[in-house]
């Protein structure tokens, strides 16, 4: 999950992957804007068939807090 | 379309033309899509007027929190078309904020989306004037709510009551530069002419993908105002996360949009290479799209090339919801790409030094209950922008910067320095903060307080004024979260009131 979350990342933003870690965080760190992350989230919606709830994700600071949150709801589906 | 001068006009007009036709689309499912006609929609908020007038409510302050939905505008048009204040409220605010501002705009009766019933669970406790409380999606009243479509059903009927043009009918908050956000009193006169009194020569029936909050004067006036003075199919859109999912689904001609989001649909027309640009352009848009209108920042006019290369035109705008809110739109056959557009027929504008001043029949009546912020901003029907900037001869405005101590984030929402240095400011470890605009995000510039740091013996200074961002970012609403700490080991720089200086 990691691995696909940070090559989805970098089509948003210019970073290099390996710099990519848990604590990372998308706004701060990473130069994610508002709108950026909220597009992404859509993109992960397609690629991994679920679906995120806007207020849950709205409490997602880092990749690590991503990666929890996608495995759970992947674990569900 | 000819000026309306009173917001049931523009419903009504339509609705004798259109009155079977489409006029609000939304999804009920990942693809399904419901639609409800412009005579239902007439037909359905009168019944909410009429549930209002049995409640005793008809005229009286109603607020409506929740993201755009067809309740949300059913309820809107019932408030207003019945002589009431309707009071948008930003649906992602803190519920104690959200009570503060209920409170503050002597609301009687609140409309709400369940995604908030954390608020419904409070607000009486902190709102003793509340003597309803309307749930969108309640499906049976009872003794602590009201359910939205039961009142409707029950109260069944028509409502021909008509609002007189210079009455109030809608408050609006704005961040105000002190910190305390602002009720923008606007009239049926203010909001109706603004929407109707430019003809951008739209095609009647157009389909347009309303994407941003509703609770703004930009999204009220352009996408539901004006777009239905033009019969326009009103596609709504679910989620900032499903934007591209939803152009594929709704196929909109025209969208409403802030730079920031212009900056992402950018970058994903510039992903695509090795295609010509018309493929590019209905890959993402679609073939159908051709327009989007700008504003609530202003737009770096590089992206109206870019954009323009792909077939699309950006018509970019200025306002400010103390204008309802348009001053100024770019139109498709005379576009300046350095200007916010020509001034809009009903407003005129000075220029006292440097500021732009603005005046017409979309100005505001004041701000709600704040007589000294209202004779600030007003002065003999003249409104002060805080923008500065000039007219040339034909009536384009030019911005060239800002007078009034206000972030404009590229989102389009303002934001109050001060509110936010207030907040830092009350922890020890701050001896000074400076928060300001820094490329794109908001900023916090920190003297930290070495005694303290030292008393408490805290080593790392850096780590210990994130924690203090954080905790604040937490319980702050997205626009106003701070992304950019820098630590400085000097004092700052003071006027001679021992103000910081600014700039």
């Amino acid at each position: 999950m990691f691995e696909k979350l940070v090559s989805i990342i970098c089509n948003y933003v210019e970073v290099e992957p390996d710099s990519i870690t848990r604590s990372s965080r998308f706004m701060e760190d990473l130069g994610f804007t508002s709108f950026d992350f909220m597009s992404m989230l859509g993109e992960i919606e397609d690629e991994f068939d679920i679906e995120i709830e806007e207020s849950e994700a709205a409490g997602i600071r880092t990749v690590g807090e991503a990666v929890d949150y996608l495995e759970k709801l992947t674990a569900e589906a | 379309m000819e000026v309306c001068s009173i917001i049931r006009d523009i419903l009504l007009h339509t609705e004798q033309k259109y009155g079977n036709e489409d006029a609000i689309r939304y999804k009920t499912g990942k693809r399904e899509i419901a639609s409800k006609t412009y005579h239902q929609l007439r037909s359905d908020s009168e019944s909410f007027s009429c549930a209002l007038a049995a409640l005793g409510e008809q005229g009286g302050h109603t607020a409506i929190i929740g993201a755009t939905s067809y309740e949300w505008l059913t309820a809107y048009f019932g408030i207003v078309n019945s002589g009431g204040v309707a009071v948008p409220l930003d649906a992602n605010l803190p519920a104690q904020d959200l009570c503060e501002l209920i409170d503050r705009a002597d609301v009687t009766t609140l409309v709400l989306d369940q995604v908030r019933e954390d608020v419904g669970a409070i607000v009486r406790q902190y709102c003793p004037k509340l003597k309803y409380i309307i749930a969108m999606q309640k499906e049976k009243s009872d003794d602590t709510q009201l359910s939205f479509w039961q009142l409707i059903h029950e109260h069944e009927g028509p409502c021909d009551f008509r609002a007189k043009p210079d009455q109030l009918c809608t408050i609006m908050f704005t961040s105000g530069t002190t910190g305390k956000s602002k009720g923008v009193m606007l009239t049926q006169r203010n909001l109706a002419e603004n929407a109707t009194c430019l003809d951008m020569k739209l095609p009647e029936r157009i389909v347009l993908l309303s994407v941003l909050p509703i609770h703004h004067a930009y999204c009220l006036t352009m996408d539901i105002l004006k777009g239905m003075s033009v019969a326009a199919v009103i596609c709504i859109n679910d989620s900032l996360m499903r934007v591209a999912k939803n152009i594929k689904l709704f196929k909109p001609e025209l969208m409403l949009m802030v730079p920031l989001m212009i900056e992402v649909m950018a970058k994903k027309l510039e992903d695509v290479s090795g295609l010509p640009a018309a493929l590019v352009k209905n890959m993402v848009f679609g073939k159908q799209f051709t327009t989007i209108c700008s504003g609530g920042a202003y737009l770096n006019p590089d992206y109206i090339d870019l954009f323009n290369k792909y077939g699309i035109t950006i018509l970019q705008g200025y306002g400010m919801t103390e204008c309802s809110p348009v001053i100024s739109n770019n139109v498709s056959w005379n576009i300046r790409r350095d200007s916010v557009g020509q001034l809009i027929p009903n407003c005129e504008a000075k220029v006292v030094d440097e500021e732009l001043w603005v005046r017409g029949s979309s100005v505001m009546l004041g701000y709600y209950k704040m007589p000294e912020e209202t004779a600030e901003a007003l002065e003999d029907g003249w409104l002060k922008t805080g923008d500065l900037g000039y007219v040339d001869e034909d009536g384009f405005v030019y911005l060239t910067g800002r007078k009034k101590n206000l972030i404009i984030t590229k989102n389009g929402e303002n934001v109050s320095p001060e509110e936010l240095e207030n907040k830092l400011a009350a922890s020890r470890l701050v001896k000074e903060v400076l928060v300001r605009d820094h490329q794109g995000v908001i900023e916090a510039e920190i003297f930290p307080d070495e005694d303290y740091m030292k008393k408490k013996k805290i080593r790392d200074v850096q780590a210990a004024l994130q924690e203090l961002i954080d905790a604040y970012n937490l319980q702050a609403p997205a626009h106003k979260r701070i992304y950019s700490l820098k630590i400085r080991e000097t004092e700052f720089e003071k006027t001679t009131s021992r103000k910081i200086k600014r700039f």
